[in-house]
């Protein structure tokens, strides 16, 4: 532990001021990254979650060493890890394609909430690092997550079709290749220009093929009147 | 000015005066929470911010009063004289953590709503629990910061979130064929497509379709160009920004 901080371990008004406004600082910086990704819990949500879980640290240490209570000093910082657990699930939802959607904000919100303790201890290293971490995995690790899924995990392609021959005319298509087929949702529609039906196929493809090729080909396959990649 | 020193530590202590001025600093603090809130007509308002301040201020001092009693009165006839000081408080943590889950709502449009409320609820809470303890010092930076947060970063973050790249548009349209042809519109605008969220089944309003679309501009200047492009095109009955 650094040395130098160590006269800010103690409570008293500077330290406990500093304290604070570190939580802010590490919660608005994790927050404004979301905010700007369009995430449910943003800046000022991340940072009430870490400047609410510094002052329960920041309480219990007062109530140990200034007023000489019998308690456990950790115990106040404890229920937070439970609470926030709590409102974190609030933004943890399954969409109507049956994923969950959310829980990388939960669990982002989550550690912010546990840096907030960490600050309100007096722990700067911890905060200040943990902080750092949450950022680049939030920041940056979501870009090579994206990459990875968008070139060799996960492809949805909508297909319109005009009978159920052509339907099967592409699950052949995708067997040949040999795709495995996660999530398949189809709709019928009776126009005017006799029975339609759509398909949104989920697939999981291998590195071998392309998802242009995939979408070239399957608009060639007989019977198929749209296909667009999502 | 020692006699101030000496009535600042005097209410530090568990005694009718303090007990007292805490309840009063919790019933303000929250207040004027709340009241910012309740203008900004949130669903947790001026009362709602009074009691969770005022419970957990309560809370922690039910805390400080056993320790007390343990110590002056009570200690003579129990097996082990002491109690954990912060066994309530910790638990209104957990309990307000349930309360603020209660605020959170998923729409109908795949948006969740209420989490700020339930955040700033939470950090009154923990609030409350310090003017409890009698940490007026953390009373004091506490209530200024979250005062700070929901008014001047509120400006920080919608200017943040109006100059995001990131977009989720919620579309109604008239019939799934028309999808690729929306899908194929965005995608000729330059603006890339992470995620396409269909509902067909909308008990409310089964008639039409509806499709959450969350996708990435190449740059911020074509964010309303989009949506009234999306807007001219026939099939689409409602175009919302989320």
């Amino acid at each position: 532990m650094l040395a130098c901080l160590d006269h800010l371990r103690e409570i008293d008004l500077l330290s406990t001021f500093i304290r604070m406004l570190l939580a802010m600082i590490c919660g608005g910086m994790i927050g404004i990254e979301r905010s700007c990704r369009r995430r449910p819990a943003g800046f000022r949500t991340h940072i009430l979650i870490c400047l609410g879980a510094a002052m329960t640290t920041l309480t219990s240490q007062y109530l140990y060493t200034k007023l000489s209570y019998y308690t456990d000093i950790a115990r106040l910082g404890a229920q937070v890890v439970v609470g926030i657990g709590f409102i974190g699930a609030g933004t943890i939802m399954v969409t109507r394609q049956r994923r969950v959607k959310g829980l990388t904000t939960a669990a982002g919100l989550w550690s912010t909430a546990i840096i907030g303790l960490c600050c309100g201890a007096g722990f700067y290293e911890g905060a200040v690092c943990a902080a750092v971490m949450v950022m680049l995995v939030e920041g940056v690790f979501s870009k090579f997550e994206f990459r990875l899924m968008n070139n060799a995990r996960q492809f949805s392609v909508l297909v319109g079709y005009k009978d159920m021959d052509a339907f099967n005319n592409v699950i052949r298509y995708i067997r040949d290749l040999d795709l495995e087929i996660n999530d398949l949702e189809i709709t019928r529609r009776s126009g005017e220009k006799g029975e339609n039906g759509f398909a949104s196929f989920s697939l999981r493809i291998h590195r071998k093929i392309q998802p242009d090729e995939i979408v070239r080909d399957l608009s060639r396959v007989a019977g198929i009147l749209t296909v667009e990649e999502m | 000015m020692t006699q101030l020193a000496l009535m600042i530590d005097c209410l530090r202590e568990l005694n009718m005066a303090s007990v007292f001025l805490r309840m009063t600093l919790a019933v303000i603090c929250g207040g004027m929470i709340g009241l910012e809130r309740e203008q900004r007509r949130q669903p947790a308002g001026f009362r709602t911010y009074i009691l969770i301040c005022l419970g957990s201020a309560t809370a922690m001092m039910l805390g400080e009063y056993d320790a007390l009693m343990l110590v002056s009165g009570w200690g003579e006839s129990a097996a082990q004289p002491n109690t954990d000081v912060c066994r309530f408080g910790a638990q209104v943590i957990n309990g307000i953590g349930f309360l603020g889950a209660g605020t959170i709502i998923v729409t109908g449009r795949q948006e969740v709503k209420g989490l700020t409320t339930s955040a700033g609820l939470w950090a009154s809470a923990c609030m409350g629990l310090a003017i409890g303890a009698g940490f007026y010092e953390c009373m004091l930076i506490g209530f200024m910061m979250i005062v700070m947060t929901n008014n001047v970063l509120r400006r920080l973050e919608s200017f943040v979130l109006t100059h995001s790249k990131i977009q989720n548009i919620y579309l109604e349209f008239d019939d799934m064929a028309d999808l690729g042809a929306i899908v194929a519109e965005i995608k000729a605008m330059g603006a890339s497509i992470y995620e396409v969220d269909i509902d067909r089944f909308r008990s409310n309003c089964a008639d039409k379709p509806s499709a959450v679309i969350s996708l990435r501009l190449p740059h911020r200047q074509i964010r309303t160009h989009l949506l009234t492009a999306l807007a001219q095109t026939p099939s689409v009955r409602t175009v919302e920004e989320l």
